[in-house]
């Protein structure tokens, strides 16, 4: 239990009818989540194969970048050798957010989460690169493993115990603002500070909510603390009810401050920079590991 | 094929009224003001009354000029907020609110508030 678990977060799932509901989806996600236990292997853990990298006075190959600058300096840029370098040791905290609010159920969206939940906890768990963390939201945030908790056998039945889909809110901006919260602990009580610490959230829902530029403002501080968000939405089932056709339709004041009628694409407008569309859960493997790629990409880049 | 895929960068500051949302789902039982093609899932500010239900039904169907709907929500005329509605019959905002709009039998006076 956390500060974060709420008074009001009452009826979780029975013992029984949980593991029942988590053998189910394991089984029906285990060929899955092999593929993508080795999609994450690839982009998660560092590179044993060493790379040649650096500019040395003395190493193995030569750096033909190096070349022409040290022949036009008079032979004085003379670091034109590379060596070998050794992976630093990365840490992953990964925090898994389920959506366990009513709209999930409705839209039948539910069925879908708990695959891919099933689908991604015993994914990452199976890789044993870091602490796993799995929260569910709607009115409140409520922590149903903590990171420094082990992921085992009996923690996919567990966990499922605290979604029911009754929640009669979806707060995504509560989530944000308390997942950056459990993050920041999270990190405090990290022991090796030497080793380079990547924190990664993964939320899983409908999409369907509101407050889009507090949620803007919140996932840019968890970008600046180097939090790293994707979101996965969960499409319904009934294709006339797909969120990629869902519109918005808005009455703001134009220029001379008259109220007007605007009808937006929902989608146009959402919050979150790294989001996918997912349908089935078996397109959960590809794209996820289409979207940490190109994140991963964009950290190396960057820094 | 439901799978897409968008990373984009940069963001955009939109203003929006900090209320809550809703689904709703519109129809007619009235072919001539039917809407052309489903118009999808709508999302919906909670504190819409039936003026703004009426514009935003008028946008719909592309009206040269306007005309007056009222709305049922399972049989009974909204005469509140669509928020007053749900919470004084305790229907929660994440389910899709069934709309059915007919032309209002009496010219209603328009109010200017929304
Ligand atoms: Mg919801």
């Amino acid at each position: 239990t956390t500060h974060l678990q709420s008074s009001s977060y009452l009826s979780p799932r029975s013992a029984e009818e949980a593991r029942r509901l988590w053998s189910h989806y394991d089984s029906l996600t285990h060929d899955l989540s092999l593929s993508l236990t080795e999609q994450f292997r690839l982009i998660l853990a560092p590179t044993l194969a060493t790379k040649m990298r650096g500019d040395f006075r003395t190493g193995k190959r030569l750096n033909i970048k190096r070349i022409i600058p040290y022949i036009a300096s008079q032979y004085k840029r003379d670091k034109i050798w590379m060596r070998r370098s050794i992976p630093s040791k990365r840490n992953y905290q990964i925090m898994l957010a389920v959506d366990d609010s009513k709209s999930m159920g409705e839209s039948g969206s539910g069925q879908l989460a708990f695959e891919t939940l099933a689908l991604v906890s015993k994914s990452l768990s199976m890789l044993e690169v870091g602490e796993i963390c799995v929260v569910g939201f709607g009115n409140e945030v409520h922590v149903a493993h903590d990171f420094d908790k082990p992921f085992l056998s009996e923690a996919g039945a567990q966990i499922f115990q605290h979604f029911t889909f009754q929640q009669l809110k979806t707060n995504v901006r509560k989530l944000v603002a308390d997942s950056i919260t459990l993050f920041r602990e999270a990190r405090r009580k990290t022991f090796n500070a030497a080793t380079d610490l990547w924190q990664l959230e993964l939320i899983i829902s409908d999409g369907v909510c509101e407050d889009h530029d507090a949620i803007r403002r919140l996932v840019r501080q968890a970008q600046e603390e180097r939090i790293m968000i994707v979101f996965v939405i969960v499409d319904a089932l009934l294709k006339e009810e797909s969120i990629i056709d869902m519109s918005q339709a808005v009455f703001e004041p134009d220029a001379i401050g008259e109220t007007k009628l605007k009808i937006k694409r929902y989608l146009d407008d959402f919050p979150f920079p790294y989001y996918l569309v997912v349908g089935n859960v078996r397109e959960l493997p590809g794209v996820l590991a289409q979207a940490l790629r190109q994140w991963f990409a964009e950290v190396v880049d960057s820094g | 094929m439901t799978t897409q895929m968008r990373l984009r960068g940069g963001s955009r500051d939109v203003d929006y009224a900090s209320s809550s949302q809703v689904r709703i789902q519109l129809s007619t039982r009235d072919n001539d003001i039917s809407l052309p093609k489903n118009p999808g899932p709508l999302l919906v500010n909670t504190n819409l009354r039936r003026y703004a239900l009426s514009t935003l039904v008028n946008h719909l169907l592309k009206t040269e000029k306007p005309i007056p709907f009222e709305f049922l929500i399972n049989g009974t005329f909204l005469r509140t907020t669509l928020d007053e509605y749900l919470t004084s019959r305790g229907i929660s905002s994440e389910a899709t609110v069934p709309l059915e709009y007919v032309r209002a039998a009496i010219p209603p006076v328009y109010k200017t508030s929304f």
